[in-house]
């Protein structure tokens, strides 16, 4: 007798009362939940780039915050427009700072010289410093030694955006690239009340998070000793504060109740990317929620078929059929409903993903891998999987 | 277990007695609260009175329930120590049963019935099945579903369902409560012959039909 034949007996046993409505219920209400978590995950993952530097949902980040000058301050008249120690402390007492870091000024002069293909460029220039742990670059040689003076300078990216596209363009000058950049020798001349000096210095990073030239603290602190001994260490203009979503409203509001500016627009796009992760997590717990409903529908339903079943299921098992073998035609239906509703709502993203992502190339828009959301819908159809054929175990050897 | 050689009952007793030992029918009975040995081999008859727990004696022997007091085991291993996985090999090879209610599937032909055991032991070819059914002259129904028979022929092909195993003790309850002598004669024939080719037993309960072993042994229960 052939045994593929016989399996079907089972099958033919224990098929009835399977309730197609049910099942098919099921697979509709869990392939639109599943659908709309891998739909949100996908559009997450397609757009997050724009706004994040790295993916996770909750994400750290750094603001420049000065105070607003206004016309008063040009004739030397106004309020102060640095931050006093008492100011420093109420910031870092905000719930969403993490931490915060001042900006240690120059009290010197900074002449720079550049001698460049023979072509001369000098300019008088600042330098400031920030705590290290606030760089988001870090350079091997960021550290100075006064018995062997040379500056490493970490500057900011937008400054060499300025000068190709802005200077260099027009006044005939070459355009350099970073490697190149880090590559040409800059003379600095410091001069102050306490005497002047030439020191070599070097271009070592770029920065895309500080809109500033940056030396190390090292240099900063031993220069000013040298050159302004007399300039008791003045209150810090701008700070650094790390944030732990810097899209948080109440960030804004602090800003503005105490005439605190930040710079560039690093608050407004973060202010979107927070707005998008808010209505991602919304949109993916909804359908979460949808498809945590139809799981309970379905284990309901199989709780029903099995007790509708139970009389037979205890006759295969006296027969000596095991527990395992006569729950097989329902795990075999569970399996093959999960896997296609999974595959089904693959097959959805990937239609919503053709629809929407035209129109995202047409804003520029770079696109994120179809990956990540697949196997998120993987794993949730792993765990809605593996639960349902536990019931069922559990279910069948009640009878046995 | 390679073979079931004794199955022992120690002061067994239903919970549905417990309470009642001094009562009829527990006072008199030859298997409840005593120490009875069922041995390979030998074929056993145990006569009952309705409501004295034949079924239930069947079912405790079967692994299919335990709510009783004592011990029953199994080559002096007690059956309430041994898991799914053992009772289920129990079934397949060492323990044949015939339940009172038959437990055949309505839905199914009697030939399915009886391939949905045989598919588990491979015991029989499907032409060595109609020969058996042939046998207890109910080979004209094999196609028919086995809810459409009548219950005398239910039973004879619940039997051949259950003798599509090897085992050391085939259990019938009340096997042949709707037949007549003759086919009484035939379903003993048939079983007594198959036990005896493996050196099994036969252990058969009756509350007045009695399945005609040649001199079994009898207990009263």
């Amino acid at each position: 007798m052939s045994r593929n034949k016989n399996g079907n007996l089972v099958w033919r046993l224990l098929r009835k009362n399977i309730s197609v409505w049910q099942i098919a219920g099921y697979a509709l209400a869990n392939l639109a939940g599943l659908s709309i978590v891998l739909c949100a995950l996908r559009f997450y993952g397609d757009v997050s780039d724009t706004f994040n530097s790295d993916d996770s949902f909750v994400r750290k980040d750094y603001l420049v915050i000065s105070k607003k000058v206004s016309a008063l301050n040009a004739i030397g008249a106004g309020a102060e427009t640095t931050f006093s120690a008492a100011e420093v402390e109420k910031l870092n007492s905000q719930p969403w700072v993490r931490n915060t870091g001042t900006f240690t000024a120059a009290n010197f002069n900074v002449y720079m010289s550049v001698n460049f293909q023979g072509k001369g460029m000098s300019t008088y220039m600042f330098l400031e410093s920030i705590p290290d742990e606030f760089l988001d670059v870090s350079p091997e040689e960021w550290s100075f030694d006064p018995s062997r003076p040379e500056v490493p300078i970490i500057m900011s990216k937008d400054y060499l955006t300025l000068y190709n596209f802005g200077f260099a363009a027009t006044r005939g000058m070459p355009q350099i690239s970073e490697t190149l950049m880090a590559r040409v020798p800059i003379k600095l001349t410091l001069s102050g009340t306490g005497g002047r000096m030439e020191v070599p210095a070097r271009i070592v990073g770029f920065s895309s998070r500080l809109n500033t030239l940056a030396a190390p603290q090292e240099f900063i602190d031993w220069a000013n000793r040298c050159f302004s001994p007399e300039v008791a260490a003045a209150d810090p203009s701008r700070l650094i504060v790390e944030v732990n979503s810097p899209g948080d409203p109440a960030i804004e509001r602090y800003m503005q109740r105490n005439g605190y500016e930040i710079a560039g627009d690093k608050a407004d796009s973060s202010k979107a990317g927070y707005f998008l992760t808010l209505v991602t997590v919304i949109v993916a717990a909804i359908g979460g929620i949808i498809s945590l409903l139809a799981f309970f529908i379905l284990m309901l339903s199989i709780f029903l078929l099995l007790q509708k079943n139970r009389r037979k299921l205890h006759d295969l098992m006296l027969l000596g059929y095991s527990p395992g073998q006569t729950a097989r035609p329902y795990n075999t239906l569970v399996i093959t409903v999960n896997v296609t509703v999974f595959v089904l709502s693959v097959v959805l993203t990937e239609l919503g993903a053709s629809w929407w992502r035209p129109r995202m190339e047409d804003m520029g828009i770079a696109q994120g891998s179809p990956w990540p959301a697949v196997c998120a819908g993987a794993l949730i159809t792993l765990v809605v999987t593996v639960a349902n054929l536990l019931t069922i175990r559990r279910l069948v050897r009640r009878n046995f | 277990m390679d073979r079931i050689d004794t199955i022992t009952l120690e002061a067994t007793l239903p919970d549905v007695f417990a309470g009642a030992e001094a009562d009829e029918p527990v006072c008199r009975s030859e298997v409840w609260r005593r120490s009875v040995t069922l041995r390979r081999g030998e074929n056993y008859l145990i006569m009952a009175e309705s409501g004295t727990g034949k079924s239930s004696l069947c079912s405790f022997i079967y692994g299919n329930r335990s709510d009783y007091s004592g011990t029953i085991s199994f080559n002096g291993t007690d059956i309430r120590s041994l898991g799914i996985a053992e009772w289920c090999d129990i079934r397949r090879r060492h323990i044949a049963l015939l339940p009172q209610e038959m437990r055949l599937f309505g839905e199914l032909t009697v030939m399915e019935n009886i391939a949905i055991k045989n598919r588990l032991t491979d015991r029989y070819s499907e032409r060595e099945i109609m020969a058996m059914l042939q046998e207890v002259e109910i080979d004209h129904k094999a196609g028919q579903r086995a809810g459409l028979l009548s219950i005398g022929q239910q039973q004879r092909a619940a039997t051949v369902r259950a003798l599509c195993q090897p085992f050391d003790f085939i259990i019938l309850d009340e096997p042949v409560s709707h037949l007549d002598a003759r086919n009484n004669g035939i379903v003993a024939a048939m079983v007594t012959r198959v036990a005896a080719e493996a050196g099994a037993s036969v252990v058969a309960t009756s509350v007045g039909n009695h399945l005609l072993l040649e001199s079994p042994l009898t207990l009263n229960l």
